[in-house]
């Protein structure tokens, strides 16, 4: 809805104007929601970009060690497409994970050895075995997963629940993005993962970064002191009334309130990324990489002051996961890097008591083949893309906690149990907002478009 | 937009007795967006056995009284549309609905499928034909316009319209002095500027970018298109001509290279170069975005909905979207495209001044062939030396006679070609194993290139990394034992079919193992280090003797390497002699330094028809690899048939779209003109003249401007000025608080338009206020300030953005590079089009982060202290007004100017022993200020400047 389309109402230029002021400064979502009472009011998404491998990290096939270096079945693969990569290699040795798995917590959680800390928070977490996608390369897997459709131009998943629900600060973005790099395999990620495609501008997800100007364009020129700004406003202020005065368009006034919010990001924003306040047992707590500016450990901090002060959609991508080649190797830098602070980050919000009304997911765009790409040998193997199964967890604001969801044959191949669409998690995730995935439209080139696309269930038994 | 249309009904149905329901205008958009959905053109899909947007079959259920009975059962179950559906019938669609049907039930064809016929004008005193229909229906409405705009606002307005850039204080007093706005308006439409202003929203419509998208996004080079466009718009091509052209103007008799680079226009799709992807996937897409992009843009219809299934709202069926795919489907492209620059097909596209280079040079060439007519009468008498051995000479890289003889010889910088260049490498080689010459790094499965014999069989590669991103080819046969010459020559197309091989002046079948080179040697800037070697590299050395090695930095000819190989030949001689003289040798330069020339011509992907055509099919649910009912080409039934005599081919489809029974271009052109004046099409949604598309606010308008347009031979300009001649264009922009709630979006026209500029025009707009703007049109696209990092943040190669150096700093925004995963953050900033896919409706929002971008980019603080610079010096007595009237247009009133000197006076204040920081904050941008001019009072006036460039005014069009 655009200010303009507000308008139609039919108010009072004052009560306009407030009703502006509102709209610019927090964009206030739609009137008819929630559809029903959320569980959650935020969501913080921890994206693993580059597709981290379930055989390794989630996905315990203990029957496998037997299938070591044979091939592949047929009666497993049917026939199924391969990416480009591995379509022409002769063989597809079956590659059990080099690493341990253990049970945790009260469910009896099957984790690797990689996850010595998100291990114990089994308890919190739904792991979800059963995703599948319908992609088989990086960035239409990432769109879909961010879009609801593989081809790009589509609403992210953040400016959805922005355009539906608004933001709850007054100071801040209604979605944010921060990135990471990871030490191993990068693939591109692109702005537009992030962008509003066909709704408004103003959902787009502000990208924070490291450094200097956490948002683009937020520092003042050199020479140039917040008090000089405030008078540099106040005079703009007053310029732009006197052109409201003749021309009465409510777009004067909305550039008014835009500037304002602009002036108290120029504070909050910095104020939001100054960690140096934080305790030395958070540090502790979310590891050694998280006094270093733009790590994931870092970024998990700063998720969790953005939660605090009321963005409703923050996400995370750290990338580095594509592991064609030497994966025993990178995958235990990348887990070094992500596995510490994403157990931090629920530990940190229980505490507060944020956990109940915040939801993190923590997912990459596909999976990872069981057959080694490349030589395997006793300690060295690689992965392909495998869109057919992977996991992905989910814990907090309406999650059963402490629960496994779906099963995989013993190659991990396909699924035997539960399987669940990107369409689904999509729904999901609305659900625990208090949105109904179904009545979330936006009319474009003449069709209601959802982020669910024509699909999507709520995955009920994963609801506490 | 019911909601609009409801306001209107409401208006009209208060004022008089209950108005008449139109079909088309008040009833489709309800039965479209409510139920066609499942009762519309996809319902058999559905087993639905009853259509609403059939007449026959929607007349049983309106005569029968069960229409209205569903629509306002009580019982959810009973009630359409269904509970489950999420759609809802309100009160109001209700009504009109039942007024329809006892107004007897009118039924209506789609209005945008029956061809345009010109309307009378309505009665009125107005002289102008667009006034005409606007205050008609203002009179209905009971409104009135605007008082004309003040000639301030309106020159400011029409040079920001026609040409995206304000008019200068010169212009404004010439304007103000002669009060002729006709003449404004010839001028501004005479401009170069507005060529450019309006390639830029087209660019937008054809998804330009110079990077191919997707997760690689290497860089493409399509900027000849782009110059084409604006080349297009400055001649006035006739719009019919610029659609057939740009559609298939390769297909044209006797096609000129303009009309070939025209084609351009749906080779601008995304193109995917990802190791993974399965080709024949992508190359799907690629043909549906051309569908989709050409209907989108040239019909107004969302095509793209048939891909899967049947329309769900419009008539037109999955198989009517595959006959028009088959248009598009003939290509000779691949599905994964190149990594790097252009994909096949491409054509080398010199620029007018390359042209005209060339032809300087082949006049010269022509001159020196006259000259070396004669020479060969001497050949006869010409003795040559004893054991006579013949090399070419020209663009010789490097000569080594003696060669190798079991030590392993490095040349450093030799042999420096990347995989772009030509070259040549060639020696007399006797062994059966190792490396021959190479240019890689010394280990095996390493890069570079390199001839080898291994297993006793020729071998050649170029790789820039092991094992697929590379070209790697071994001979058919192997090598009988003893001496041979050797050479291989590459032409740069990065194909294994760019490299020939030759063995004693012969060439070699080769097998072609692998042909996927993308990557250059050379990395982001880095130089490629490794020497060439002789016998050596790659791990390996040659067993045996080379001798006379040379390499060239062109690709030398057949019969250039027989000559060389075969020292007795009739070449061999008569080449060593004709190079004893100058005429020749002069000659051989000319030719070198043209090829060189050719090799510096831009290319630009077009579109080409392969000879035979291609088979289409149905693909299910629109699945690349689930292919069902093989198609023809065609053109949708519910519209005209091909025109008599034009073949079913792409071409035939041009001249369908531009032919005057197509009931869609003109409407579509005109209105998308109209969007850009008025900030909304007569038919809001732009993109979409179907079923769901809005009714059209003024639809005799529309087909009178279609009409009109299409009768003065599609003429851009005339359609333009007839445009911004109108008094609902120069009206005033002010409005009423009640006119504002009675029209909030300016569609009936009782003021004037007034709505944020897009980015480019705002970024022009400052640059040319600041007299930093330049004026250069076309050529590659640049680098203007951004944020450090960007690129590198999210780019596979950790790439960095290479800011460019003077001028191009001051380019227009149209010519700023557009990387897709990475867009320009202030284009984005200010709701560019997202040049992924076709964009044509414009989007503008107000958001904290464009304050953002105005206070504190480079571009924006350069162009204030340049306007605070121009205030100094230009302003005379009255700086602060001269500078509020360079950015506005405008005086500014006595309460402006207060404002402005309690600014300036605070900023002095501020200013005033701040040295250090009034040197940093003048640092902004790379042009330095003016050594004459105090700092502080510099530093001053520029914050003044940069307080105006962030004015509302400032960024709209008043």
């Amino acid at each position: 809805m655009t200010r303009r389309e507000l308008l139609q109402g039919g108010a009072g230029i004052a009560a306009l104007n407030a009703l502006l002021s509102r709209d610019a400064q927090a964009s206030g979502g739609l009137p008819a929601l929630p559809h029903f009472a959320p569980k959650a009011k935020r969501v913080i998404y921890l994206f693993q970009h580059g597709a981290p491998s379930q055989l390794d990290l989630f996905d315990y096939k203990p029957a496998l060690v037997s299938q070591r270096g044979k091939d592949l079945p047929e009666s497993v693969r049917k026939g199924q497409r391969l990416t480009g990569m591995t379509a022409y290699q002769a063989t597809f040795p079956a590659a059990p994970s080099i690493f341990k798995f253990a049970q945790h917590g009260k469910s009896g959680m099957w984790l690797s050895e990689l996850l010595p800390h998100t291990a114990k928070m089994a308890d919190e977490i739904c792991l979800i075995k059963s995703v599948r996608t319908e992609a088989i390369n990086h960035d239409p897997a990432l769109t879909f997963f961010q879009t609801g459709f593989q081809l790009a131009g589509r609403p992210s998943m953040g400016s959805w629940v922005s355009y539906g629900l608004g933001a709850e600060s007054q100071d801040l973005p209604a979605f944010v993005v921060m990135v990471s790099q990871g030490g191993g395999n990068s693939q591109a990620l692109a702005d537009r993962q992030w962008a509003s495609g066909f709704l408004p501008s103003q959902y787009q997800g502000v990208k924070f970064r490291s450094g200097a100007d956490p948002v683009l364009y937020l520092s003042n020129p050199a020479g140039y002191t917040p008090a000089a700004r405030r008078r540099f406003l106040d005079d703009l202020g007053s310029l732009n009334r006197l052109n409201y005065d003749e021309y009465q368009d409510p777009e004067i006034s909305a550039r008014i309130a835009q500037y304002e919010m602009a002036f108290r990001m120029q504070s909050s924003v910095p104020e939001l990324a100054d960690l140096s306040k934080e305790s030395p047992e958070t540090f502790e707590m979310y590891g050694p990489d998280s006094r270093k500016p733009g790590s994931y450990a870092a970024n998990c901090i700063l998720a969790r002051r953005l939660a605090e002060r009321g963005v409703r959609f923050i996400q995370l991508f750290h990338r580095g996961w594509d592991q064609h080649g030497n994966l025993p190797k990178e995958i235990r830098g990348q887990c070094m890097q992500t596995d510490q602070p994403s157990a931090a980050l629920i530990q940190d919000l229980k505490q507060r008591g944020m956990l109940d009304e915040t939801l993190v997911v923590w997912s990459g765009e596909f999976g990872r083949t069981v057959y080694s790409q490349g030589v395997l040998t006793e300690t060295n193997y690689g992965r392909d893309h495998h869109p057919r199964c992977f996991s992905i967890w989910m814990a907090g604001g309406g999650i059963k906690g402490g629960m496994t969801y779906g099963e995989t044959d013993d190659f991990s191949y396909n699924i035997v149990e539960n399987p669940v669409e990107v369409h689904d998690l999509h729904a999901t995730m609305m659900h625990c907002l208090g949105v109904d995935h179904m009545r979330l439209t936006y009319k474009f080139q003449g069709r209601h478009y959802r982020l669910t696309d024509v699909h999507g269930n709520v995955l009920k038994e994963i609801l506490s | 937009m019911w909601s609009l249309l409801f306001l209107f009904a409401l208006a009209a149905s208060s004022a008089a007795a209950p108005r008449e329901i139109e079909f088309n205008r008040d009833v489709r958009p309800i039965l479209s967006d409510k139920c066609y959905f499942c009762h519309g053109p996809d319902a058999a899909a559905k087993k639905i056995p009853l259509r609403l947007d059939v007449e026959q079959q929607a007349r049983r259920v309106i005569d029968s009284g069960a229409l209205i009975k569903r629509i306002t059962a009580e019982k959810d179950a009973m009630r359409m549309p269904p509970v489950h559906s999420g759609l809802k019938l309100v009160a109001s669609e209700i009504e009109t609905l039942k007024s329809w049907i006892e107004q007897g039930a009118k039924w209506q064809r789609h209005w945008s499928f029956i061809a345009p016929r010109r309307p009378a004008l309505p009665e009125g005193s107005a002289k102008h034909p667009i006034d005409r229909f606007i205050e008609a229906r203002l009179l209905r409405e009971g409104l009135i316009p605007a008082a004309p705009a003040n000639p301030e606002t309106l020159l400011r307005r029409v040079s920001l319209d026609l040409t995206g850039v304000p008019p200068s204080p010169a212009e404004m007093d010439a304007f103000l002095k002669e009060n002729n706005y006709e003449q404004a308006v010839d001028r501004l439409l005479a401009s170069p500027r507005y060529g450019e202003h309006m390639a830029a929203r087209w660019l937008d419509a054809a998804r330009y970018a110079d990077s191919n998208g997707y997760q690689y996004d290497g860089e493409r080079v399509m900027w000849r298109w782009r110059d084409w466009v604006i080349g297009a718009f400055n001649g006035n091509k006739r719009f019919d001509r610029f659609t057939l052209e740009q559609i298939a103007g390769d297909m044209l008799p006797d096609a000129t290279l303009d009309q070939k680079i025209a084609t351009g226009f749906n080779r601008n799709h995304r193109a995917n170069t990802e190791d993974g992807i399965i080709p024949e996937e992508y190359a799907v897409e690629y043909v549906v975005d051309r569908v989709e992009t050409t209907s989108t843009v040239f019909m107004g219809l969302t095509l793209g909905c048939t891909r899967c299934h049947n329309h769900k709202y419009d008539p037109f069926t999955q198989k009517e979207f595959y006959q028009v795919f088959a248009y598009f489907n003939n290509i000779p492209e691949l599905g994964r495209a190149m990594k790097y620059g252009n994909s096949p097909p491409l054509i080398p596209a010199p620029t007018d001044e390359q042209k005209k280079k060339l032809d300087a040079l082949d006049a010269k060439i022509a001159a020196a062939e006259t000259r070396v007519k004669t020479l060969d009468r001497g050949l006869a008498q010409w003795s040559p030396p004893a054991n006579l051995k013949w090399s070419p000479t020209t663009a010789l890289d490097y000569a080594n006679d003696a060669g190798f003889d079991g030590k392993v010889v490095d040349v450093p910088g030799k042999a420096a070609f990347d995989i772009e260049d030509r070259f040549t490498l060639a020696a007399w080689a006797d062994g059966a194993d190792g490396s021959v010459l190479t240019r890689m790094t010394n280990t095996p499965r390493g890069k570079g290139f390199g001839i080898y014999i291994a297993n006793g069989k020729l071998h050649v590669h170029m790789t820039s990394a092991y094992s697929d991103d590379a070209i790697r080819m071994d001979a058919e046969q192997p090598l009988a034992p003893g001496r041979h010459h050797i050479a291989m020559t590459y032409s740069g197309s990065r194909m294994a079919e760019g490299i020939k091989i030759y063995v004693d002046g012969q060439p070699v079948a080769m097998k072609v193992q692998i042909d996927t080179l993308y990557r250059p040697f050379n990395n982001a800037g880095k130089p490629f280090p490794e020497p060439l070697r002789i016998g050596g590299g790659g791990g390996g050395i040659f067993k045996g003797r080379i001798n006379d090695v040379r390499v060239y930095s062109r690709m030398l000819s057949p019969n250039e390497v027989a000559a060389m190989a075969m020292p007795e030949s009739e070449n061999a001689r008569r080449w060593s002699y004709l190079e004893t003289h100058e005429q020749w040798r002069a000659l051989m330069a000319l030719k070198h330094e043209r090829e060189l020339l050719e090799r510096t011509f831009p290319t630009v992907m077009i579109m080409s028809e392969m000879p035979h055509r291609k088979d289409t099919f149905m693909l299910v649910r629109g699945a690349y690899d689930k292919p069902g009912e093989r198609v023809e080409p065609g053109v949708p039934a519910i519209l005209p048939p091909l025109p008599v005599g034009a073949p079913n081919n792409r071409l035939g489809f041009a001249q369908w779209l531009i032919s005057r029974d197509n009931p869609l271009l003109a409407r579509v052109t005109v209105n998308r003109f109209w969007q850009m004046y008025f900030g909304t099409g007569i038919v809001k949604t732009t993109e979409d003249f179907g079923s769901q598309g809005e009714w059209p606010v003024h639809p005799e308008l529309l087909d009178w401007l279609a009409v009109e347009f299409m009768e003065s031979g599609w003429d851009v300009k005339a359609l333009q000025k007839l445009i911004v001649t109108s008094n609902a264009y120069k009206q005033s922009s002010k409005a009423s608080p009640e006119l504002l709630q009675k029209d909030p979006e300016n569609r009936l026209l009782a003021r004037g338009p007034r709505f944020r500029l897009s980015p480019e025009m705002i970024r022009d707009a400052a640059l040319a206020e600041a007299g930093l703007l330049v004026g250069k049109i076309g050529g590659p696209s640049v680098k203007p300030y951004q944020p450090d990092g960007l690129w590198k943040e999210l780019t596979m190669q950790t790439l960095e953005y290479e800011q460019s150096r003077g001028e191009d700093l001051y380019r227009r925004g149209l010519y700023t590079f557009w990387k897709r995963t990475v867009a320009p953050p202030m284009m984005v900033n200010f709701d560019s089009a997202n040049r992924e896919a076709c964009v044509v409706r414009e989007n503008r929002t107000n958001t904290p982060l464009q304050a953002l971008n105005l206070m504190n980019d480079t571009t924006f603080l350069e162009s204030a202290r340049f306007i605070g610079q121009r205030m100094i010096k230009e302003g005379g007595a009255d700086r602060l007004g001269y500078g509020f009237r360079l950015v506005t247009g405008r005086q500014p009133s006595a309460n402006e100017r207060a404002v402005l000197r309690g600014s300036l006076q605070y900023h002095l204040d501020y200013f005033a022993g701040k040295d250090d920081e009034i040197k940093s904050f003048l640092k902004q941008g790379v042009t330095p200020a003016d050594a004459d001019i105090p700092p502080r009072e510099l530093a001053a006036y520029a914050s003044v400047a940069s307080l105006l460039l962030n004015l509302d005014e400032a960024v709209t069009k008043e």
